[in-house]
Parts: C-alpha cells; structure tokens; sequence
C-alpha cells in the first residue's frame, strides 16, 4: 500500500514518515509513504521518481503546491494517470490543481457534488455539509492565491475546530460521503501534528485505501492546537498568554540566573505555526538557545502569517503600548503583512515604524536541502532568495542570515549550529548599540579610494564625502557619541591625505602597522587568503613586513580608507575568470577594526566599496564566504545612493548592511553655453527670418558654426 | 561633410536647420546633475524648477497625476502631446515651444506663487481645468516640501541606535518621486514581479523603435543582438530591459496563481508581425544575483522560441541553434545557451580595472577579458537542472559571433554612460567582444527613456551627447568645481569614462579630446583652479589625454601634446612639492 504526498516546505514530511511507522506499528499495513518537496522547480530525474510514486500509489495528496511551472507539470501527471481506483486529494493549491481532486464519487473537476445532485432535495444536514463546503473551497481559493487576511485565517482556525461536530451529523454514505471525508482530511491538515497527520492518512487509507484490513480502523478525531501562542523549547507545552509565558520564563530564568523578559533584551522570533505545530523544529529550538547563550531573552511567537501585526499586537506589545522586544526576527518568510502574495508593505512598515523595533529576517532552507545551497556556489535558489530574501527587504528586514533548513535524506529542518551562533552574536551586538551609553561606543566609519590614488580620497557615486563625513560626525558628537569633530571638511581631509602617509607611500595616513604576526593572530582567515595570494603581507598595502592599516582615529571614531581589490598591486589577477579570497591587507583592515579599535560598527560612506562584492554565496552566504567573514559581528550601516538600489541590495545581502539613502545631487536642464548658444541664436534667426537673402547669409554662418561646433560630421 | 550652401536647395537648408535644431534642443534640455550631493544638507536651496518640471512631464497613475504637457497640449486645443513630439517640422518645433513654454511658466508660477496660482494660471492661459491640475501640483508641492529638509542624519543616527529604519524604494526623483524622504533603507523588488505589466508595455515601444532604427540603417532588422541587463534599471523600471529581450525573442510572460511571472509564451508570428531576433543576454553579476528567477525565465524564453517550428528566417534562434548543432560537438541543449554572466560569486568584467590602469596593450585583450569573465552560463542545463553558472567559454564566444548589433537600455539620466565606468566595461566589453568573434564591429544602440520621447541612439551619437551637456558644459563643470577636491575627480572620471568608450568601442570623435583638453588643461586659469583643488585627480585627467593622444584616439598637434606634457610634469612638481 502506499501514498504519495506532494507538498512544500519543511514541516510535513516529518509528521509523514512518523505516520508511516505508526499506521504500520498498529495495523502491519504495509504502508509505504514517498514525499516530494514541490517547492522548487524540479529536474527531470526528480520528476521521473514523482512519476514512479504516483503510478504506484493508492492516494495521492498534493498540498500547497503553487509553483507555476511545478503545478504545470503536475497536472500533465495527474492527468496522465487518472484512473478512478487512485483516490487525489488536492488541498491548498491553484484552482487548475484542485481541480484534479478525486475521491470516489468527489471530483472536483466536474464539480459533481457542489451543484449536481441533492441540490433541490437535500436534506439540512446536506445543505450544511454543502456550505461547509463551499466556503473552504472559497478559503483554500484564497490562501492559494496567496490573499487571505491574518483574522480571517485565525476566524478559520476556530471555525475548523468546530467543523468534526457539525460533521458528526452529515451521513457518511451515500451523496455526501465524499465531502464530508474531505473536510475531514481537510480538518487534520490544518492542524498538522504527527497525531492529526497520521489520522489524516489513516482516514484516508480507511476510505480509499481499498484494503479490508483498515475499513474498520478506528479514527481519532482532530486534535485541536491553539491557533497563537508562545513556543520555547523547553516548555512543555506553547503558551496562550504573554503572562503564562513571562511566568514560566522568568522563573526558569531566576533558577538559571540567566536574563529575564525586559524589553530592552529580548529579541521577539515569529515562527511558522505549521513547524510549530508539526514537531518539526529543531532549527528553531537551536537559534532560540543561540540567542538565549548571548545574554538575551527571547520571545518566540506562532506567526499569524497572513498578517503578523496581530501577533505582534497580542505578544509583542504591552502596556501603553510599549515593545516587550527590542529585535524582531522573523523566520516565516514573505511579508509580514500580507503572506505569498500580496505585498502590504505599507502596513508593514506603518506597523513597524510604530513598533520601531528593527525586523531581521533569518532564512531556513524549506525548499532547498542543506547540502544543495552548501555546495551551491550561488547559494539560495530563485524560490528561496524571491520569497524569504527579496520579499521581507521591502518590509525593511535585514540579516538575511540562512540559519537552518532540510538536511538531504532528513525529515526535518535541522539548525546551522555556526549561522545561529554568528546571527545571534550579530543580535547582541546590535543590541550593545541599543543600550550602551553612547561616549562608550566605537564606530568605524570607512570612506574609499578608487581608483586607488590620493585624488580619488573619498570615491562615492553623487557624494561629497568629506563635508558629508563633517556632518556626520558632528551629528554623532551632538547625540553623545565620544568623537573629536576636525574644524571642517578640509581639515578632515587633510588629516585623512596628509599625516604620516608619504613616509610609507601609502595613499593616507598610516593609523596602524599590523605586523605579520598580528595579523595571523586575528585573522583565522589568513590561511585561505595565503593560497591565493602568497605568505602575508603580501605587496598590496604593505610597508616592508607590515600591513598598513590607513584612516585616522578622532576620539572614538576611527575614519578608515578601504584597500581596493589589489589588481594594481597584482595584474595578472584581473585576467583570473573569478577571484578566490580578498588580499591580506583588505582583511586586515577588518580584523584591525573589530579586534585592535574595537568598533561596535562600522558604516560605509558612499557608494560603493568592495567589500560586499569579495567572493562567495550571492545570497544565504555560509561562513566561508567572505563578505561573511570580512564582517563578522559588526553591525553595519551603509550609506547610500538613493537611485542604486542594486548594488546597494548586494550590500544589504552580502555583508547585512542596512542602508541609509542619500539624494542625489540637484538636477537643471544643461542648457547652452558658448558657441552652442550663439548656434541657436543663429538657428532661430534664420528661422523666424522671411527673407530668402537673409536665410541664405545666415545659413552660410550656420554652417561654419555648426562646424566649428563638429555638428558638421553627423 | 556638408555640401556649399549655394549647392543646396532651400527646402534641404530647412531640413538641416531643423535638424540642427533637435541636436541643440536634445543637448539643451536634457538634465544634468549641477554638483554633489552633501549627507545630511536639505535640497531646499537648489535651483528644482527643472527638476519639478521633468516631474510633472510623466503620468502619476499611481498619485492619479496626469502629465502637465499632456493638459496643456489639450487645454490648447492641440491634441495628444506625444503627437506633437513626432512633429519635426518647423510647425511641429513651433507648437511644442509654446507648450513647453507654458509648462515652464506655470512651474515658475508654482514656485514664485504656489500651487494654488499656477493652477489658477493654467486655467486661463491654457484652458486646464485647476481640478485637472490638482493631483500634479500636490505631487510636487509634496516633493517640494520634502527636499527642505534631510531625514539622511536621523537615519543613520536611528540605525546606529539599532532602531527601525524605514524601507523605501530606489531610482531617482523623476523616475519615481516615492524615494523621497532620503534617509531610509532602500530595497530591491521582487523577481517573480518582473517584468511588470507596465513595463512589458513600455519596452514593445522602445523595441520598435530599436529595430526600427537598425532597419533604417541597415536594410532590415538584427537577426542576432547582444544585451547587457543590469540590475540597476531593472529595478527601477521594474523589468523594462527584461520585457526588452523577450519583446526581441517574442514572447510574453505568463504569471501563476500567486501572481509570479514563471512562465512564458511565444507570441505567434503572425501576431508579432516581423522576425523574431536572437539574444545573447551578458548580464551584470548583480542582476544574476537579484534575479535569479527571471535568469530562469530569460533561458525559458530562448528555449521556447527554439523549440518553434517556425520558418528560418523567421525565427533565428531556432536557425542559429540548429546550424551550431549541425557543426558537431555541441548538444542542441547547449546550442541554446543565452544566458551569461560571472563566475558565481564574481561582479564585473574587469574590463574598466585594466582601462582605467592602462594595463592593456592592443584593444582584443579587452575583448578576451570581457568573455573571460562573462563566459558563464546560467539557466537550465541537462535533465532540467539549474546550470548556476557552468563555464562556456566556446559557447558565448560562438554566441557572439553572430551578433550585429549590441544594446542597452539607459533609464535614468543621473547614471549616463560617461559619468559611471560600468556601461562601459559592460557595453564597451561586449561590443569589443562581438567585433573579434564577429570580425565586424556591431551596431551599438542604447535607449534612453528619460525623456517624454523614448528615443534610441547609437553610442557615438550619445558619447557626443553626454560631452556637450555634461563634459564640456560650465553648468556641470562648475557645478562639480564648486564641490572643490572630489569635485576635479568627478571630471577626470568622466573623461576617463569617455576614454573608455574609445578603448572599447573606438566611439569618441577626436574632437572631444581637443575640446576636453582646451577646457581643461590649455586654459591656464582653469589648470590652476583644478591643481589647487586636486593636483592628483588633475595629473590623472591630463596623464589619461596624453594617453588617448598616444592610443590613437586623437590627432592633436605638436604644440597641445607639449603643452599638455608641460601640464603633466608641472603637476608631478607639484605634487612631489606637496608631499
């Protein structure tokens, strides 16, 4: 016997294969299930094995599937094998999808059941049963499209809680049986749990599973879970209430003397309630302690997905409306109001300005296996980078960290032990910036120079950097920050060329000389970056044995030059088809910055440096990929042109800057100017002049000028 | 050259004239950045009639704001203003000027009076309706009111407190006036958006008017372009180069139940009315990045259209795929490669390093580098899985050498062809490619969509654009000097830029070296403004004239290269004085 489940994301196929080892434990069925991630286009060898289990299967459930070209393909399937003996329960999908529904006397294809027969005489129950009906049909068309509404889902969720009783009186012969099964099946889908997952496909089995030996099982009604809630892993069960939740924590917290829930260090996580619900969350288990070993509390929250102000509303605000959190983090993908498709951002961001909580939004590989994005050059594929990646940008969440996802030949997500830890490190240092007195903050502010000569001190698109560093610092020491502001621009400007620069050749001054054993002391890159570029310190930025670290350091400010890519230092580089590790001088200047100056963070100032370009993922980068290395835990602001939006995204996913926009220069019409305008003098005499005499004279002058002016050629 | 005058008739010196007239008039009123922009400082205090008025010149669906020159051009009885644009005759110039002229005035009014008056004042001088106006003069009262003050300081002074910051989009004011207030955490768009329906409708125009201009020029359309697609525009006008290339291969994108392009269709021949045009996509590693999906989508599009069972000439994709497979040692799946871009984890050709260091000896290593860098293929690959950038050196290269014109669309006059090194290593790159492979210089187009009249123009006509409303203009010069230092390397970047348009694609008239170094280095009082300010950037600028003197890339006479020799060593006196 076996079924066949075609579904996306993360959480069911773990309930799934528990299902299989329970219905065979309790009625040695035989029972084999196969499940298919339909997340992701598929190849052609994985659409074969689709094929294969199909063929052999008794039930096929198809959930969630909304991939245009994915569903495309199926269809052809689906229809290909049709056969009347194979039931297909369709839920959550496109209409052309749920259309292929197929359980003994259902189809939906037909839509048989909804207006054939019955219609005039059924009876109440019928008449109920075909309301009920209709309008999951009518919710399932939503939530496939991607627009239903966050109340309306939670509405649903109680609806459904009620929907076995009023089943109970719905014959199961006959007409309705049909519909009522798949309301059933519905039921135990929308809560997922191992339980209610296991009923699903034994009521499934039961009814068209075409064997003796279960037409008698016995079916354990749906088991009903809160539709919001507190999880913590630790817990025994999800909390209903901040004030449950608050009470267990802290008391847990005072035993363990570790931190209890005040705002000002708790990060709020928003969970996908179907993992939650699933059992299938040890990712999330994992980045909560993450967290919780960086000295900060948590919060961890069932997401209200299509709409996750009202969890934030219920959770994550309290009296007077103040934030119980200081981070949001949410793990759900897409927006955070709105779910696949709809994009509300302006009520995502109305919301969050109110909360002015920052949102992260951390990725988990659900449609991707760990060791495909692992040994994936690019990293995230389409699906993944489009809807966890591209879509929360627009909400304003940052940290695009990947930090768990589906191991290959697992069953559930599993948590990237390193990316949880250097995400929730990254967490704690952004909250230092929160709540440390800000004389005791260190900030790095990065200018650039390229092409690498003293001219280009200060290289950004549309940005006069150094008046624009003037403001900027005297901004920081009007809102406390610990800096010594230079008199003006120019005196900035000379402190940063000048200095002690021409003694080591060097483009600035030279604030630090790292000595090859430093540098191989703070740097644990070194060693990758020696393969491609020789034993440190190399000649890119060097003096003699040393590595020069160029900026200049005004009180808790340290204003840094970024070394360029290294190809003046390195022709043949160039000519190299990819690039394989920054040069040592480039990495030194961020090991100098976190570990010798200290900085809490760093900004980058215009647009744009190298960094976020040095080789790795281009999105969901591991920490072998450099601008992840480069770094590190600095919180990083980046401050940017207002029409780049591309490269400024590459800053925002490579090296999780948050971006401040800046205008761009004034505009005029260019006008005329010397020759040009005396040309259109002319042109205009000529053309408001009736005399043919005169027309020909100025023509004559014309021509010259148009000449003179190399209009002549063209 | 041109013939006497005497030779000519009066009906040709008119035609001329006029013609002359639209190069002034395309130099004249195209905008210009006027300075650099200052972290923090309002807008308050710039000179915005022209910015405002290139504001009110589009359609605001998404504000309900109709473009004034449409309401004026209808007040005056003068029908659709897009019409008018078309007119080059001496009555067509005619009528747009006092359009123009009113818009120009109404805007002044806006300014001297608010919106109230000029709203007023378009009533009775152009018959506007003021409830017609009112959507677009609340836009650009609100812009107005925007650029006096910066939120830029409070942003950062937010972000380092580790508060929200606010998301916004990107592109420039003109392009998309919700980008103000600055300050904010600019985002991207979502690929499964793209290409928008709008922009799909948008790029039917400007590939008509591309393949119109090819045809003109050359006798019929390209059977085989070359695109560069960025992410930059794409962003911006959400897809219009992407609509370009599947327009060009014709097809059009189909969205899935939750409203993603994931697919595409071929639009019939019949329908599409002309040949379809085969498209080596080199794209920018940043839009390989941002768009992943529709790098998936664009491999879709060629591969659909090859699969057509469609007459040769009709249909080059499936011509030229067919006759690479017939060659031998090359499967039909990678015979339909189009895709190219970086190594993954890699960004740009390189090309603008090994210019701007003059690491280059003969113009084919530049072309070697681009396909170097660019030779890896994206889209899907045997069995249906993602290729993410297999190395295909033998494929672009054969790709390209079928190519006759090469292309790129420019949306946004802030980012023009010689303020930045990209387009340059980009379609520079890829043209100098096509020339070695092809054994014959391409045609090379960009389009330009930032003004009313979406116009397509081939490089050499743009390069001497950009020079006479940018390079040599005292409007910009002096705008950039009055920013002092970094002000003199934004010269010397775009005289390098222009010097790369040589290197690449040998499209710079020697006379915009002579004029760049008359405006720069021949005139004394300007050298010794420029060594004051930035005696490094102003080395560069007259070392980078020297260097195009001795490429080739002009004749200047004896006495200008001595003069500019004089200037070089002085400058290394100074700076070694300096130092």
């Amino acid at each position: 016997m076996k079924i066949t489940a075609l579904i996306v994301g993360s959480s069911l196929l773990g309930p799934l294969k528990h299902a299989e080892g329970e219905i065979n434990r309790r009625h040695a069925a035989g029972l084999r299930v196969a499940a298919h991630n339909l997340g992701a286009p598929l190849a052609d060898d994985e659409w074969e094995g689709v094929e294969r289990d199909l063929c052999e299967s008794e039930i096929v459930f198809v959930i969630h599937v909304t991939d245009g070209e994915n569903a495309e393909r199926l269809i052809r399937l689906l229809d290909r094998h049709g056969d009347a003996r194979r039931a297909v329960v369709v839920i959550n999908c496109m209409p052309e999808l749920m259309r292929r529904t197929r359980m003994g006397r259902l189809s939906f294809g037909g839509s048989r059941v909804e207006d054939g027969e019955g219609a005039a005489t059924g009876t109440r129950e019928e008449g109920r049963a075909r309301r009920l009906f209709k309008s999951v049909g009518a919710w399932m068309g939503e939530q496939a499209r991607g627009r239903g509404r966050g109340s309306k889902h939670t509405q649903y969720l109680r609806f459904v809680e009620r929907m076995p009783a009023l089943l109970r009186f719905v014959p199961g012969a006959g007409r309705l049986g049909d519909v009522k099964n798949y309301l059933y099946l519905f039921c135990y889908f929308l809560q997922p749990t191992p339980a209610n997952v296991s009923s699903m496909l034994l009521y499934a089995l039961k009814h068209y599973g075409g064997d003796a030996r279960l037409s008698k099982a016995r079916v354990p009604p749906p088991e009903a879970v809160p539709a919001v809630g507190v999880y913590h892993p630790d817990a025994d069960a999800v909390f209903e209430s901040f004030e449950e939740y608050r009470r267990w924590h802290d008391a847990r917290a005072r035993r363990a003397g570790t931190r209890t829930l005040e705002a000002s260090k708790t990060v709020g996580l928003l969970l996908m309630r179907t993992n939650v619900v699933s059992g299938t969350r040890l990712h999330y288990d994992a980045l909560v302690r993450s967290v919780e070993r960086e000295g900060l509390a948590v919060l961890p929250v069932i997401s209200t997905f299509m709409d996750n102000r009202d969890a934030c509303a219920r959770f994550f605000v309290g009296e007077g409306g103040k934030p119980r959190v200081s981070q949001l983090v949410s793990l759900t993908g897409f927006s955070f109001v709105g779910g696949p498709a709809m994009n509300d951002s302006e009520a995502a961001v109305e919301y969050l300005k109110g909360l002015n909580v920052p949102l992260r939004s951390a990725v988990s590989l659900d449609v991707q296996t760990i060791e495909a994005w692992r040994d994936s050059p690019t990293g995230l594929n389409p699906v993944q980078a489009g809807m966890q990646v591209a879509i929360p940008e627009i909400d304003g969440a940052t940290e695009p960290f990947v930090y768990g996802g589906m191991p290959g030949g697992g069953v559930e997500p599993v948590a990237l032990e390193e990316r949880c830890r250097r995400l929730a490190r990254r967490l704690a240092r952004w909250n230092r910036l929160q709540t440390v007195r800000r004389e005791e903050l260190k900030l790095a502010l990065v200018v650039f120079c390229f092409p690498p000569n003293k001219g280009n001190i200060g290289t950004a698109a549309d940005l006069d950097v150094f008046p624009s560093l003037h403001e900027i610092l005297t901004r920081l020491r009007a809102d406390g920050y610990g800096v010594e502001v230079p008199a003006d621009a120019d005196a900035l400007r000379e402190q940063l060329l000048g200095g002690n620069s021409e003694s080591f050749g060097a483009v600035a001054n030279v604030a630090h000389r790292m000595s090859v054993d430093e540098y191989l002391r703070l740097c644990p890159y070194a060693g990758d970056i020696e393969r491609e570029w020789g034993a440190a310190p190399g000649n890119v930025g060097t003096f003699g044995r040393e590595l020069l670290i160029q900026g200049v350091r005004l009180g808790n400010v340290f204003v840094a030059v970024q070394p360029t890519f290294g190809y003046e230092g390195d022709p043949m580089r160039l000519l190299m088809s990819r690039g394989g590790a920054p040069h040592h001088g480039f990495a030194a200047l961020y090991a100098y910055l976190e570990k010798v100056f200290g900085a809490d963070a760093v900004v980058h100032v215009g647009t744009h440096g190298a960094l976020e370009f040095m080789p790795g993922k281009q999105v969901g980068l591991s920490e072998e990929c450099w601008p992840d290395r480069l770094i590190g835990e600095l919180p990083h602001v980046y401050i940017y042109s207002v029409n780049n939006p591309s490269e400024g995204s590459i800053a925002r996913r490579r090296s999780y800057a948050g971006l401040v926009s800046y205008l761009t220069p004034p505009v005029e019409d260019a006008g005329l100017y010397r020759e040009l305008a005396s040309l259109k003098e002319l042109l205009l005499a000529y053309r408001q002049s009736a005399d043919a005499r005169e027309r020909e004279r100025l023509y004559e002058a014309i021509e010259e000028k148009a000449g003179a002016l190399h209009f002549a050629a063209e | 050259m041109s013939r006497p005058p005497h030779e000519k008739t009066a009906e040709a010196r008119d035609r001329r004239v006029l013609e002359l007239w639209e190069r002034l008039v395309e130099v004249e009123q195209r905008l210009i950045p006027t300075g650099l922009h200052v972290f923090g400082r309002a807008g308050d205090t710039r000179e915005c009639a022209d910015l405002l008025r290139a504001v009110a010149s589009y359609d605001r669906p998404e504000c309900g704001a109709r473009a004034l020159n449409d309401l004026i051009a209808e007040g005056l009885g003068l029908g659709a203003y897009e019409k008018l644009l078309e007119d080059k005759s001496e009555q067509g110039w005619r009528v747009r000027a006092n359009v123009d002229e009113v818009l120009r005035e109404s805007i002044e009014i806006f300014l001297r009076d608010g919106a109230g008056r000029a709203r007023l004042w378009l009533h009775e001088n152009a018959r506007v309706e003021t409830e017609d106006s009112f959507k677009v003069f609340e836009l650009l009262s609100g812009i107005r009111e925007q650029l006096r003050t910066s939120g830029e300081l409070d942003g950062l002074a937010r972000s380092l407190r580790g508060e929200y910051v606010e998301p916004g989009p990107g592109a420039d004011i003109v392009q998309n006036p919700a980008v103000l207030p600055t300050g904010r955490n600019t985002h991207a768009v979502n690929p499964y958006a793209v290409p928008s329906h709008a922009a799909y409708a948008r790029a039917e125009r400007v590939v008509g008017l591309l393949l119109e201009r090819h045809r003109a020029e050359h006798g019929r359309v390209p059977r085989t372009m070359a695109l560069v697609l960025w992410g930059l525009d794409n962003i911006k006008t959400q897809g219009e180069g992407v609509a370009q290339a599947l327009w060009l291969l014709g097809v059009r994108p189909l969205r899935d139940s939750l409203n993603r392009v994931t697919e595409v269709e071929p639009i019939p021949l019949e329908r599409l009315g002309r040949p379809r045009v085969d498209v080596v996509m080199t794209v920018s590693g940043i839009f390989r990045d941002l768009f992943g999906a529709t790098m998936m989508l664009l491999d879709k599009a060629v591969r659909s259209v090859a699969a057509l069972d469609e007459p040769p000439e009709m249909n080059p994709v499936r011509a030229n795929v067919a006759e690479r497979v017939r060659e031998g040692g090359c499967t039909a799946e990678e015979a339909q490669l189009r895709v190219f871009s970086n190594a993954p984890g890699s960004y740009g050709t390189n090309v603008n390093f090994m210019v701007m260091d003059s690491q280059w000896e003969s113009a084919d290593a530049l072309g070697d580098l681009f396909v170097t860098r660019k030779c890896f293929a994206y889209g899907r690959g045997p069995g249906g899985r993602a290729l993410e950038g297999r190395e295909a050196r033998g494929a672009l290269a054969r790709a390209l050498s079928r190519v006759e014109a090469t292309y790129q669309n420019v949306d946004s006059f802030e980012v023009g062809i010689t303020d930045v090194d990209h387009y340059f290593e980009y379609l520079g790159g890829v043209s100098k490619a096509v020339e070695q492979h092809a054994r014959a210089r391409p045609a090379i187009y960009l389009a330009d969509s930032l003004s009313r009249e979406a116009s397509v123009r081939t490089l050499p006509e743009m390069v001497r654009l950009e020079t006479r409303a940018k390079t040599l203009n005292p409007k910009w010069y002096e705008g950039m000097l009055g920013h002092g230092f970094r002000g003199v390397a934004e010269i010397e970047s775009h005289v390098t830029n222009t010097f790369g348009w040589s290197a690449t694609a040998d499209a710079v008239d020697g006379w915009v070296y002579e004029e760049v170094a008359r405006t720069y280095v021949l005139d004394a009082e300007m050298l010794g403004r420029l060594s004051s300010l930035n005696p490094h950037s102003a080395r560069s600028l007259v070392a980078r004239l020297l260097e195009a003197e001795g490429r080739g890339f002009w004749e200047a006479e004896a006495s200008v290269v001595e003069k500019l020799r004089d200037a070089f060593s002085s400058l290394e006196d100074r700076i070694e004085g300096v130092a």
